[in-house]
């Protein structure tokens, strides 16, 4: 399975620098935060989906197709239970259907869909040194963006290490597929104990080989990787500003809610 | 909390972070595939790596839980909600040790007594519960989802994992890494412990605030209290208000219960 969602490509997306990307995501999180009404949120799933043309990313849209049906469909269903608000259409005890709690929820689950699609727009363009590049450039201190950096290329690692084992231990006839689900899992126990002592084994060697390097010497360290700010870095950060005041314009006119006459 | 700042900066305290959030991304990831709840939790047999990482790296592993998280986030999609899902798992990964160090000071988690055993699962009950509150309350502040649908099947989830299989991953590398003197006590001997007066009275307030941030979430997002005192306003679905006005304050005394300890 892969680890991440990354398409190499040249596109304009591709090209933004990290901070406007890290804005862009913030963005469409603060726009999808202020309305209710699934009609509010559709010219902001049109914009994810021009970007996702524009990106190239339509394959990890399809590898998670299944995941936006589910968010969407149990979302919905999630607010028919606790938004108990307006004239019931149908009343199934648990169940309150009606006009407002099926907009509602559909809105909600269109917004969490939106959310999960902005996530993939921005992974599909994003590499992961980018995404700590954007991190510093909001604040968070060099040291935890380099942890992060750190655990995001171990983890493969670490998953690579976990199928060897898996695959050691199946062929000395070690049987993961016995029992019920729970001890299945416990079954899983003896992979991720060697995993676990060989990460360990490696962390001495990489702190002495990163205080050898002078990690940590300076609060704000040189880096091979620029990125300079270019002119489609302000057109996107200027649409960003105009798509962000513009939802909270229509929060702030009220066509964003819900009514519930 | 001091030592959540403070852990930053030791080299190794860094790599033993990144260590433990790589380990959690990559047993996170795979099970990604096998929901509890379609589109809102999975299966999470890797919530049983911040339990054990707690207690042999202390604050590396409640930052560890907080990036190993945000990297599984990531493979599925990331939101608003997931500064919750960060902080959440901050905590899962920090209370264990935490409550360890005041109800057992001194004494092996893998010892088998029936006291230990039961410290342990209390160590780990507050510590699933206040992921819980968090992420529930957080995800409900912002009208994604119910309280109830996340606090409970969080509790549920991250116990399940604590109590049948951190206990085994615990046995086989508490003792080995103890030996190669790897823990928290022994990278970072300058952190401090408070007075033991101070120490329990911090316990006292984080288990009121637990409860009560869990039992009243639960109440007013099923609709089964209504407080008189409420504006009318303030206590209708989808109880965002009533969540900031009723569950905050009970987060808020658990965080500083925790920052007492």
């Amino acid at each position: 399975m892969p680890l991440y969602f990354y398409i190499d490509r040249a596109g304009v997306l591709h090209r933004l620098h990290p901070t406007v990307k890290v804005l862009a995501l913030f963005v469409m999180f603060w726009s999808v935060y202020w309305v209710d009404h699934p009609l509010a949120l559709l010219p902001l799933a049109i914009v994810i989906m021009l970007a996702a043309r524009s990106a190239g990313a339509w394959p990890n849209f399809y590898r998670l197709r299944w995941l936006f049906v589910m968010v969407i469909f149990f979302t919905a269903l999630a607010w028919m239970v606790f938004y108990r608000r307006g004239p019931a259409l149908l009343d199934l005890g648990i169940i309150h259907l009606s006009r407002a709690s099926l907009l509602f929820g559909f809105g909600r689950g269109l917004k969490l869909a939106e959310l999960l699609a902005t996530s993939v727009v921005f992974l599909s363009t994003t590499k992961i040194e980018e995404f700590t590049v954007g991190l510093l450039s909001i604040g968070v201190p060099y040291r935890a963006g380099f942890a992060i950096t750190l655990a995001f290329r171990l983890a493969p690692l670490f998953m690579d290490s976990a199928v060897t084992v898996y695959q050691a231990q199946a062929l000395r006839g070690y049987d993961f597929n016995r029992g019920g689900p729970l001890a299945r899992v416990k079954r899983y126990v003896p992979v991720i104990i060697p995993v676990f002592m060989g990460s360990l084994r490696k962390a001495n060697a990489m702190a002495m080989a990163l205080e050898a390097r002078g990690f940590g010497r300076l609060s704000q360290p040189t880096s091979f990787i620029e990125y300079p700010i270019a002119a489609r870095d302000v057109i996107a950060t200027i649409i960003l500003i105009m798509i962000a005041a513009a939802y909270f314009m229509i929060y702030y006119s009220g066509y964003g809610a819900i009514s519930l006459k | 909390m001091t030592e959540l700042r403070l852990m930053w900066r030791n080299t190794r305290m860094i790599v033993l972070c990144a260590i433990s959030a790589a380990l959690y991304a990559a047993v996170l990831v795979p099970f990604k595939v096998v929901p509890l709840i379609p589109g809102v939790t999975e299966l999470r047999p890797a919530n049983a790596i911040p339990i054990v990482c707690s207690f042999l790296f202390g604050p590396a592993a409640a930052w560890g839980a907080a990036i190993g998280n945000m990297i599984g986030d990531f493979f599925g999609g990331v939101g608003p909600g997931d500064i919750f899902g960060f902080l959440g798992n901050l905590f899962y990964g920090y209370v264990p040790y935490k409550v360890w160090q005041v109800i057992a000071a001194g004494e092996s988690p893998v010892s088998r007594s029936p006291l230990t055993i039961a410290k342990y699962v209390f160590a780990c009950l507050m510590a699933s519960m206040l992921c819980a509150d968090v992420v529930g309350w957080g995800d409900n502040l912002l009208a994604l989802r119910p309280f109830s649908m996340l606090g409970n099947i969080i509790v549920f989830n991250n116990m399940l994992a604590a109590v049948v299989l951190a206990p085994f991953i615990l046995l086989a590398v508490y003792p080995r890494v103890r030996k190669g003197r790897m823990t928290y006590e022994d990278v970072m001997p300058e952190i401090r412990r408070p007075a033991r007066i101070t120490a329990l009275c911090g316990l006292a307030m984080m288990v009121a605030g637990i409860v009560g941030a869990w039992v009243i979430g639960n109440l007013i997002s099923t609709g089964y209290w209504m407080p008189a005192f409420m504006p009318a306003g303030a206590i209708q679905p989808p109880y965002d208000r009533a969540m900031a006005l009723l569950v905050s304050p009970f987060i808020i005394l658990a965080a500083a219960g925790l920052a007492l300890m």
